[in-house]
């Protein structure tokens, strides 16, 4: 059960990655051709606050991926002295502190996005951006993130208790470096 | 309350809780008992609009166009090129080990980057041809470092958001001091292998013919760095900008000489994404509680300690350089900058100093953290790359060139127009 959970975690997570990529690449065709547009003499005239807003959405929904891949960097110099076990501890505990902290953000977030919406909050820029529209996204992140969090954690609870420490560590431990370089 | 904040922040990290975390963790922490009013409401402000941020797209760019320079192949060949030309040195291969980390930190933004990069191609050659595993692993995690000094820079980038300096000046700037570092680790290398041989590889000299036919393959990374900074100087696009004229060019060059397939693709975008987002959370982390050390008043606690001290400028300097090397044998890099940017720069411009100079110095600093340990990221990246052998044998291969950086900062603090030539003579 928690194994399958992690798998699934992983794909979703995975395909949320790739449709988070393709939005970047298609940012970064959007500044292209507004930078050919320049030299013509014409442009876009927001091309700046479209990259933010895929920046904030990017960031939010990419953090999720990021912890199933063991990327968010951890110093192990007390972890890698102990036995697995006490490893295992390190872990559950890193990840109990991590999910409840997300979930501290995401909550203060949501009065971000409510008072845009209350107030139908445009941005004070050329394009007048209805702000909800890119902090829903955003906050929808947020709250995708905590929930990942949340999911490992008790995935790998369960992992422990069942004393299967391998299992957990290669869901929550510390990356190995040579992951960097695949 | 500096000490208070170091020591949460040394005990939190041996807890080996992500780094990001344990940053907005101290955020609260400072909040709870240290601020008169409650600053937490404003996270969420913090986190949207530091996010919301066009300059920081940069960095998914700039790591994705590595990303796509590596799984296509022209990285591999790059490297071979420059065995071609460069390892008649003393020292033979190890110098095509930091000419290829040269080469790459100009078009790629990050250390950690350009480490995995040239260890990746190098370190089958190490075994193949017998070298000393130090000194060839530890030039490779020192060339590395040069990535967020050559430019473009991440890690610039980051400086010139948080202190509100003109990044391409910062760019301008690090061009000299990156370039002399590469040249300085060479030297290095010579020397130390004329004297004891037996650290370095065969002397190698290829026919000309053969020097001349791998010239073909330094042109894409030439043509690329060349179009990202063009663009910059020219006018024609901001520095954030340039890294998605960056990512085209990268792609275009792939196809041309590597090939571009659909994995290749997905495969770069996922090790995009996952490393933005690991570098998001730290720039968020340290963010946050760089707005709560504001707000609890730790700057002018700070300036009163050193004003208290009594020091000229100068010794305030190495006092601040003193402070880095200490703090960068056990933090993280870019945690590093981020939380010490907002609080030591004002200081230092206070005195008197350019930001941009004192950024270029920051960098040399933190390029030594990299590979100094016990927390020195691209020790273990090149470990990684190695198949077994002592993590001690890449820290000991890295400390000449921890010597080079020394001179380095040294040589910048003394002739401070190393760093300032360029951006003064663009400016006239």
């Amino acid at each position: 059960m928690p194994d399958s959970l992690l798998v699934m975690l992983r794909r979703l997570n995975r395909l949320v990655a790739v449709l988070v990529g393709v939005m970047l690449l298609g940012c970064a065709a959007v500044v292209l051709s507004d930078i050919l547009l320049r030299q013509a003499g014409s442009s876009f005239g927001g091309t700046d606050e479209i990259s933010g807003y895929v920046m904030a959405i990017a960031t939010s929904w990419g953090m999720g991926f990021a912890l199933l891949e063991l990327a968010h960097v951890r110093i192990d110099l007390l972890r890698s002295r102990v036995n697995s076990l006490g490893r295992a501890v390190f872990d559950l505990f890193s990840m109990v502190v991590l999910s409840a902290t997300v979930t501290l953000i995401a909550f203060w977030c949501w009065p971000v996005l409510e008072r845009s919406l209350s107030m139908s909050s445009r941005a004070n820029t050329p394009l007048e951006t209805p702000l909800w529209m890119v902090q829903l996204p955003w906050f929808a992140g947020w709250i995708w993130f905590a929930l990942m969090a949340w999911l490992t954690f008790l995935a790998a609870l369960v992992l422990v208790l069942r004393g299967r420490f391998e299992a957990s560590e290669a869901a929550i431990g510390v990356f190995g470096e040579e992951e960097m370089l695949k | 309350m500096i000490i208070s904040i170091s020591v949460g922040l040394l005990a939190l990290l041996s807890l080996s809780i992500p780094v990001g975390i344990v940053l907005f963790l101290l955020g609260f922490g400072v909040d709870l008992f240290l601020s008169p009013f409650p600053l937490i409401r404003g996270l969420g402000n913090m986190v949207w609009s530091t996010s919301d941020n066009a300059t920081l797209i940069a960095i998914p760019f700039f790591v994705l166009l590595g990303e796509v320079l590596v799984r296509s192949g022209v990285a591999a060949r790059t490297y071979a090129a420059l065995d071609r030309w460069i390892s008649w040195l003393p020292g033979g291969l190890i110098h095509a080990n930091v000419a290829t980390a040269t080469m790459f930190s100009a078009t790629s933004g990050s250390s950690v980057a350009t480490a995995a990069t040239v260890a990746t191609v190098a370190m089958p050659q190490a075994e193949k041809l017998g070298y000393d595993p130090r000194l060839f692993s530890g030039a490779i995690a020192a060339g590395g470092t040069l990535g967020i000094m050559i430019p473009p820079s991440i890690n610039l980038i980051v400086y010139g958001f948080l202190t509100q300096t003109s990044i391409p000046q910062l760019f301008l700037a690090g061009l000299v001091p990156g370039i002399g570092l590469a040249v300085g680790f060479i030297v290095i290398t010579a020397i130390i292998c004329m004297i004891r041989p037996e650290l370095g590889g065969e002397r190698r000299v290829f026919p000309l013919a053969e020097m001349m036919s791998a010239l073909v393959h330094l042109i894409p990374i030439i043509l690329l760095f060349t179009v990202i900074i063009g663009t910059i100087y020219k006018g024609w696009a901001t520095p954030t900008e340039a890294a998605a004229v960056g990512v085209a060019g990268a792609f275009v060059i792939a196809a041309i000489f590597g090939g571009v397939s659909l994995a290749m693709v997905t495969e770069s975008i996922l090790g995009t994404i996952k490393i933005t987002s690991m570098i998001m959370l730290v720039v968020l982390g340290a963010s946050f509680l760089n707005f709560t050390l504001a707000s609890a008043g730790l700057g002018n606690e700070l300036r009163a300690f050193l004003d208290g001290l009594g020091l000229s400028p100068l010794m305030t300097i190495f006092v601040i350089v003193g402070i880095y090397i200490v703090l960068g044998f056990f933090i993280e890099t870019l945690s590093l900058m981020v939380v010490t940017i907002p609080i030591i720069v004002p200081l230092v411009v206070q005195m008197g100093y350019d930001p941009i100079w004192f950024g270029i110095l920051m960098i040399v600093l933190i390029e030594m953290a990299l590979i100094t340990p016990p927390v020195g990221l691209n020790l273990y990246v090149v470990q990684g790359a190695r198949k077994g052998g002592k993590m001690s044998e890449v820290m000991l291969g890295a400390i000449p060139y921890v010597i080079a950086m020394l001179l380095m900062a040294m040589a910048l603090i003394a002739f401070p127009q190393i760093a300032l030539y360029l951006p003064g003579a663009a400016q006239n």
